[in-house]
């Protein structure tokens, strides 16, 4: 009775002390957006731990970490960026650039500036600010694949004894997004220029990469529009006679009858930027793409 | 012996002036050449210390050592500005770490030294009291720094402007101290570090103002149009980052031609470190790559070649002045004539005179020799300072 006890009580030892050892090996990674975490936890699998620390109901592209949060950020092994002006708040803080990773930075040519923003500049000839780049990179699944594939780098770099294992991962993950590119081609291929609206200006990749003739407004699903913005829809409809308008949420019941009577109807494609409430990333586009085609 | 000591005592306290210039003249003659050598071996210590510990600095072509020693020693002669394109070329090689450093500006006299958090790791800088740098704005100081300005964490740091003539070039910044670090003995000590981006807040490249898109002063407004607005030199830029009008900060321009002194390349081993200096090599690009420690010895072989010069110099002069004191000491004896006559008449032997005579140049030499040692204890603990003011800035 006593051996036994002592048998069990060493190997529960054993046990406590290799999970110990297991953690003190594994990355930490954090990230600025939901996609990438998904991304790093599918190709590091048990071998980091992947943070994405905004809350899960602010818009990531518009949050300020505390002070306590870009503390942790600063102490990770890596952090990995979506890159293309998406996390503004990362040029007013100080985080260490060595183990900063721009996800985005290998197709920063084919970057999307939007021509609808108001820019300021200083005198007459000065640079302009706020660049006015489009940033939601991952809706065109092939830049999610590249961002991937830089995931799967970094992690290599910091972890290369795992190289064979983050290569498989990343094998599985390609699939899966290829899968989607493949499947949202052909649903777009059925229509090709069917005019949509876009609630919110965060379909560029998307409407580029699938060849959808999309034009945004710049509406919150859970906000009533105004008369101005009413207005500004009703003259965009004008020259853009569109039957469906494309949402990143579900939005008012109210919002969605008064479009309907214009004789539009809603599609939620959720973008995906922060953590959904229920389900993943693939989870979320493969809705995405079931809403879109019953409605194409 | 003890009797020819008291005489020769009361001797040299009855001639006061006359034993204090010789005790004088003898202790310069020794503590000068030991002073040079401790402070030379000082300086050879600290700027090889410094030097071995940073593999490879990229700058703009020119002086190499203004590079390294505005790099190292954040000296006051800046080398020709590069650009961040420098830094992202050292780190799309994949061979090395690129830190830049901006140091171009000041805050009361101490250096300010714009930079990334990679450097506090690279020089193993720890925060003994308050935290690290976090946001825009904020400044860390190096413990002699924080020392010397009476200013701790919680404290605020405005910078300096570069010239009086052109007090509108510059936009000096309130910057918050978050943090003192722990005393390294190098030239971190002196610091004022920030992040690159408060730098570039600091030169104008950013700023924060209310929004010109939203404003009702128009006088602020130069001209609309449909895509951009563009504002007068009326517009005030906010002098201090706060909570309140963090928001409102943001650059012009792209990021990549913004400026910086240096790049300081930590290569992932010695054969990267070979790979990315053959980079540089030849006449077509823009940038150089040295090797600190390779300056540094070249400065250090010039500081001594002119160390020699000096001791030889110090040298004849002390030859000379021993010839002139070992003149007072005989001219001397010729006027004590009548009184080492009486000396001898009173029952002194030959052999005791010398001895009262010998007794008097021991106490003059052993008191100078003190006085020597003493001073050299004296200097001691202020040589890491004397050298960082004398010879490295």
């Amino acid at each position: 009775m006593r051996h036994r006890f002592l048998s069990l009580l060493l190997a529960s030892a054993v046990l406590f002390l290799a999970s110990i050892s297991s953690r003190a090996d594994e990355l930490s990674v954090y990230t600025t957006n939901y996609p990438l975490q998904y991304f790093a936890e599918r190709i590091a699998g048990d071998h980091a731990g992947v943070v994405f620390p905004a809350p899960a109901d602010v818009d990531p592209a518009s949050w300020m970490p505390d002070r306590e949060t870009i503390a942790a950020y600063q102490k990770a092994d890596l952090i990995l960026l979506n890159g293309a002006t998406y996390e503004k708040w990362v040029s007013k803080v100080s985080l260490p650039r060595s183990r900063m990773v721009d996800t985005s930075r290998g197709f920063r040519d084919r970057y999307i500036t939007m021509e609808e923003n108001v820019t300021h500049t200083h005198g007459a000839g000065g640079e302009h600010a706020h660049s006015n780049v489009a940033f939601t990179t991952w809706l065109d699944f092939t830049l999610a694949v590249e961002q991937a594939k830089a995931v799967a780098k970094a992690l290599i770099w910091k972890k290369p004894g795992e190289k064979a294992t983050f290569e498989k991962n990343l094998t599985a993950l390609e699939r899966d997004l290829v899968a989607l590119d493949g499947e949202l081609r052909k649903i777009a291929a059925r229509t090709p220029s069917r005019p949509l609206v876009g609630s919110h200006p965060v379909y560029q990749y998307l409407a580029r990469r699938y060849g959808l003739n999309l034009k945004s407004v710049h509406w919150e699903p859970d906000e009533r529009p105004n008369e101005a913005q009413w207005r500004e829809l009703k003259g965009l409809l004008k020259d853009h006679p569109a039957r469906h308008i494309v949402w990143e949420g579900e939005p008012l019941g109210d919002i969605r009858t008064e479009l309907g009577n214009l004789g539009l109807q809603s599609i939620v494609f959720i973008p995906c930027g922060n953590r959904p409430v229920e389900g993943d990333f693939l989870q979320v586009m493969r809705m995405n793409i079931l809403n879109l085609d019953g409605a194409l | 012996m003890t009797d020819s000591l008291y005489v020769a005592w009361q001797y040299i306290r009855y001639n006061k002036v006359k034993t204090a210039t010789l005790v004088a003249c003898i202790t310069l003659i020794g503590f000068l050449p030991l002073v040079l050598e401790r402070l030379l071996r000082e300086s050879e210590r600290q700027l090889a210390a410094r030097a071995a510990t940073t593999p490879l600095v990229v700058g703009a072509k020119g002086s190499a050592l203004d590079l390294v020693m505005s790099t190292l020693y954040f000296g006051d002669e800046m080398p020709e500005r590069i650009t961040m394109k420098a830094a992202r070329q050292v780190t799309d090689s994949d061979l090395a770490i690129a830190i830049p450093l901006y140091v171009r500006f000041k805050a009361r006299d101490f250096p300010i030294v714009g930079t990334t958090l990679d450097y506090f790791d690279f020089r193993g800088l720890q925060v003994s009291r308050g935290r690290q740098l976090a946001i825009l704005g904020e400044c860390v100081l190096g413990a002699t720094a924080a020392n010397r300005l009476g200013l701790g964490v919680g404290d605020s740091l405005v910078s300096s402007p570069e010239n009086l003539f052109d007090l509108a070039g510059v936009y000096p910044l309130k910057m918050q101290v978050v943090g003192i670090l722990h005393r390294t003995h190098t030239s971190d000590d002196l610091a004022v570090f920030v992040d690159l981006k408060t730098a570039w807040v600091i030169e104008g490249l950013g700023h924060g103002h209310e929004d010109l898109t939203r404003t009702r002063d128009q006088s602020v407004i130069l001209k609309r149009t449909e895509g951009n607005v563009a504002a007068t030199a009326k517009l005030m830029h906010f002098q201090e980052i706060t909570a309140e009008n963090m928001d409102s900060f943001h650059f012009h321009g792209d990021t990549t031609v913004y400026p910086a002194t240096a790049v300081i390349a930590v290569p992932n081993d010695a054969k990267s470190g070979t790979i990315l200096r053959g980079r540089y090599l030849g006449s077509g690009g823009e940038y150089q790559i040295v090797v600190p420690e390779e300056v540094i010895d070249s400065l250090l072989q010039n500081i001594f070649r002119i160390k020699n010069v000096i001791e030889a110099v110090i040298l004849i002069v002390g030859f000379a002045t021993i010839l002139a004191i070992v003149l007072v000491f005989s001219l001397s004896l010729r006027l004590r004539q009548r009184e080492i006559e009486t000396i001898f008449k009173l029952g002194c032997s030959r052999l005791t005179t010398v001895r009262l005579l010998s007794a008097e140049v021991g106490i003059i030499l052993v008191g100078s020799g003190v006085l020597c040692l003493a001073l050299l204890g004296a200097v001691a603990p202020f040589e890491n300072e004397l050298v960082r003011s004398l010879i490295i800035r």
